[in-house]
């Protein structure tokens, strides 16, 4: 053990008079160091980090005086606490004394005899922090995934604490060396054979025209797994973090097809992953009707059909999310309004079978269906198929 | 060790205007005892401390100095403790030439040693509480232990100082640190304010501290024998209530040095039985469920001998593997005997809430007609024209605030959502209402379970509305 590498250090004063009288202005320091038997890093609260070690302290009977101080790491004083872990009954803390500018304390600590005592000191600590990677491997049919979460540790505590236990909160539990100033990247989760559902989404609130003047609406791509156990997924709560994608290019190799930031995902919930803008996929969308019809007074219900012209010029079939927030086709069609959007399908049973009621996915102001595109004929040529959302706002003025 | 007040008794029969050039070193008494009284409301600490000096018969001159402290000079008393009816305070002088400075002229009617105490407010001491809660595993029982911390910033070495530590909120209408770096003639001005009744509040509240304080003193229930020593237990702190305060007294004595800080166990309860509790309180917590820990300061919680002071609030949870999880940490207010302890962990991964509005509509129109004092409702079978314009109408919404409970154990959760408006709040969940314009709901949501907790919000608009609150329909 290097003392200039090991910012943190434990004095056991046997000067026991110390406690009771410290009458000298400077501290005497260093009768002994012992060493850490067990070092453990609590990572499981998202912001802080909770470090544990246990060193075996000899003790004499009588008061003892135990000396911690640390330079250039981000110790939180007020965390810093001190428990024994063998001879609970023996050992009592009597009072912990903090010398003006020093980053150090004092536990006066009674034996009720002489022996060799397990503490553990546990403190939070500031530059030992964690953050989560990805790295996904779509099949070459995009049917399924391989998921990797890497926890990356960086240790810019100013403290090196060799081998140490790592816990997550989830998942499994690590020992491993933990280097000063050095990063440490571990795989802490592997999931194979992870279903996913390749999207292609139109929603002009969210995503906005690809070109406003032809009404061409931008068709972002995404991965979408779900965290279920039926997935595959579904052990623990996905940490928000990059996720690079690739795909297997059916030869052996992969190629990397796009990065996003993967938002936390609790259990059962979806992550989707932005994959880039489908350029096979056109969707051309028009208010084909926006009729007002009077009610009484100045109250109205207005008439709207949304009308898509969507070609797939993709050789495989696929579907298209057809999503529209209804404050944004009022605002289109009417101007805005600050009260809720009182709206209905002119016929309930219009595209059923497309139709997402999944409360999950679709709230009192979204509307979402499912369009199935064939594929491109062999001749190469796209069906254009015309698609029509046939609605009324209501009870407006 | 340094001794920064001092005393000096000058054997002098000169008029106080001469001892300003005259005075003769005769002895300087060291401290008896200290005591420290530190409020922790405000940056104030009462310092007691008895001093055995040597008087002869006739006119004796104390000089008492505190260059380099913190002290009060307005609150310097001098107070015989033996001899009391043979020694007398004729005048104090403090000297314009010498900040931090007083002499005092007595006439003692004895040769002999008296017991003197001198008392003065200063400022640099100052204590906090913070406290340590470790739950077991399954958050069923938790251990809490409390502490106190003081500081000393004063200038002064105080050892083997008696320390009283009042809990409570007392008044002062200057700073005592302000009050110490002033000579005393700078007050001239002050006191001529200070002489009109209704602004001698500051002296009034400290002589009624010193006075609560003497009273308790006088009853033998402050004061722990002397122990300079060694100790090789845990102190106690004794805990009494005084009037509106709270004294803790440590005991035996201390030693704080300057510059220092020594943290003491004040108390600590294990197996204390609390309650796990999911809120979502916008307004007091943000937009988001947290998690709390709740547990009431009462002799049944194993608590209950004492207020909670003010301090911070660790939390962790045993993580069942030979170690902590840290959960949360927190600045709690002062807790009185029986009232709770409410500890917000934060929000939980692994139980989620989303609100969801699930339907909006309108309904119940009423009209206005220009030119027309009445107002007209097609529902009431009024004829509505053209160029008549809606004034009135019922909003309706439904929403479910929807829980998902992955944790592994039934959770407990309260909503507490506040509407505006003239509002109807609909729902089978027993709604409560917390205040005229807050219902609140409270559900078991199983483990594993997720579950839907819905209600209809019905909401008067326009000249339909008559009330700014909240009424509970209880719906099937």
């Amino acid at each position: 053990m290097r003392w200039t590498h090991y910012p943190l250090t434990l004095t056991l004063l046997l000067l026991m008079l110390l406690c009771a009288t410290p009458t000298a202005q400077a501290r005497i320091k260093l009768v002994t160091l012992p060493l850490r038997e067990r070092v453990e890093i609590q990572l499981e609260h998202e912001q802080v980090t909770l470090v544990e070690e246990e060193r075996i302290i000899p003790l004499a009977a009588g008061v003892n005086e135990i000396d911690f101080s640390w330079n250039n790491t981000a110790i939180n004083k007020e965390s810093i606490q001190f428990r024994a872990v063998s001879h609970p009954e023996q050992i009592k803390v009597l009072s912990v004394s903090y010398p003006p500018n020093e980053n150090a304390l004092v536990w006066c600590v009674s034996s009720s005899g002489d022996l060799s005592a397990k503490v553990r000191i546990s403190y939070i600590i500031g530059g030992l922090q964690k953050s989560f990677i990805y790295k996904a491997l779509a099949s070459h049919d995009e049917k399924t995934l391989t998921l990797r979460q890497y926890l990356r540790l960086h240790n810019f505590s100013n403290e090196e604490y060799g081998n140490s236990g790592v816990w997550l909160g989830f998942g499994d539990y690590f020992q491993k060396q933990i280097g000063l100033n050095e990063t440490k990247e571990l795989l802490s989760a592997r999931f194979d054979e992870i279903p996913i559902v390749k999207s292609y989404t139109c929603d002009p609130a969210e995503f906005d025209y690809l070109d406003r003047g032809k009404n061409q609406l931008m068709v972002p791509m995404h991965y979408v797994i779900k965290n279920t156990k039926e997935a595959g997924l579904g052990r623990f709560p996905l940490q928000p973090g990059k996720v690079r994608i690739f795909q297997d290019d059916g030869s052996g190799g992969n190629a990397f097809i796009g990065e996003d930031w993967g938002p936390f995902t609790p259990l059962d919930d979806q992550m989707r992953l932005y994959l880039g803008v489908a350029k096979d996929v056109v969707v051309k969308r028009t208010i084909k009707k926006n009729e007002q019809h009077r009610l009484l007074g100045n109250l109205f219900n207005q008439e709207i059909i949304l009308k898509y012209e969507i070609e797939n010029f993709k050789d495989k079939p696929v579907t298209l999310d057809i999503r529209e927030a209804l404050p944004y086709v009022r605002n289109e069609s009417i101007g805005s309004r600050d009260r809720a959007v009182q709206w209905r399908l002119d016929n309930e049973q219009m595209h059923t079978d497309w139709r997402d009621t999944d409360p999950t996915r679709v709230d009192a102001d979204t509307v979402m269906f499912h369009v199935p595109l064939p594929a491109r004929s062999g001749e190469g040529k796209a069906e254009k198929l015309e698609f029509e959302i046939h609605l009324w706002i209501e009870n407006e003025w | 060790m340094k001794y920064v007040l001092t005393i000096i008794v000058g054997c002098l029969c000169y008029t106080a205007a001469g001892l300003a050039q005259n005075v003769d070193l005769a002895t300087l008494p060291g401290r008896d005892t200290v005591q420290l009284t530190i409020y922790n409301s405000e940056d104030l600490t009462l310092a007691r401390e008895v001093r055995h000096i040597t008087f002869k018969q006739g006119l004796n001159s104390l000089q008492f100095s505190w260059a380099g402290t913190l002290i009060d000079p307005t609150s310097v008393e001098v107070r015989f403790k033996s001899h009391a009816d043979e020694l007398e305070l004729l005048d104090s002088t403090f000297p314009h030439d010498k900040r931090e400075m007083v002499y005092w002229n007595i006439e003692s009617k004895f040769d002999g040693v008296a017991e003197v105490e001198i008392s003065y407010f200063t400022s640099g001491l100052s204590w906090s509480a913070d406290y340590v809660v470790i739950s077991d595993p399954d958050e069923k029982q938790l251990r809490i232990d409390s502490f106190i911390r003081v500081y000393n910033n004063s200038g002064e070495e105080y050892e083997d100082a008696q320390v009283r530590l009042v809990v409570g909120t007392i008044n002062l209408v200057e700073p005592i640190a302000q009050l110490a770096q002033s000579a005393m003639d700078q007050f001239y001005g002050l006191e001529l304010h200070f002489s009109r009744a209704e602004d001698t509040r500051n002296f009034e509240t400290l002589a009624r501290a010193r006075r609560a304080l003497d009273k308790a003193e006088a009853a033998g229930s402050v004061f722990g024998g002397g122990e300079g020593g060694r100790q090789e237990r845990e102190k106690q702190i004794i805990k009494e209530g005084l009037s509106e305060y709270f004294i803790y007294t440590i005991e035996g004595t201390e030693t704080i040095r300057n510059g220092w800080s020594k943290r003491m166990r004040s108390f600590g309860a294990g197996e204390v039985a609390f309650k796990v509790q999911y809120r979502y309180r916008p307004a007091e917590y943000g937009d988001q469920m947290v998690k709390m820990f709740l547990l009431r300061n009462d002799t049944e919680s194993k608590l209950g001998t004492t207020p909670l002071p003010d301090g911070t609030v660790q939390v962790f949870r045993d993580n069942g593997r030979d170690g902590l999880s840290f959960l949360g940490q927190q600045y709690v207010k002062y807790v009185p005997i029986g009232e709770m302890i409410e500890l917000n962990l934060g929000p939980d991964a692994q139980v989620i809430h989303q609100l969801v509005r699930q339907k909006s509509w309108r309904d119940d129109f009423w009209f206005h007609r220009a030119g027309a004092d009445i107002y007209f409702s097609p529902t009431e079978g009024h004829r509505i024209e053209i160029d008549d314009n809606v004034v009135g109408w019922w909003d309706h919404e439904q929403w479910v605030e929807r829980i998902r409970n992955y944790s592994g154990k039934e959770v407990n959760v309260e909503i507490r959502r506040a509407f505006d408006g003239h509002v109807e709040y609909a729902s089978s969940l027993d709604p409560t209402l917390y205040d005229f314009r807050t219902p609140q709901i409270t559900a078991t949501i199983p483990a594993g379970e997720i579950k839907d907790l819905a209600y209809q919000i019905n909401r008067a608009q326009g000249t339909l509305a008559q009330q700014y609150n909240v009424t509970i329909k209880k719906s099937e």
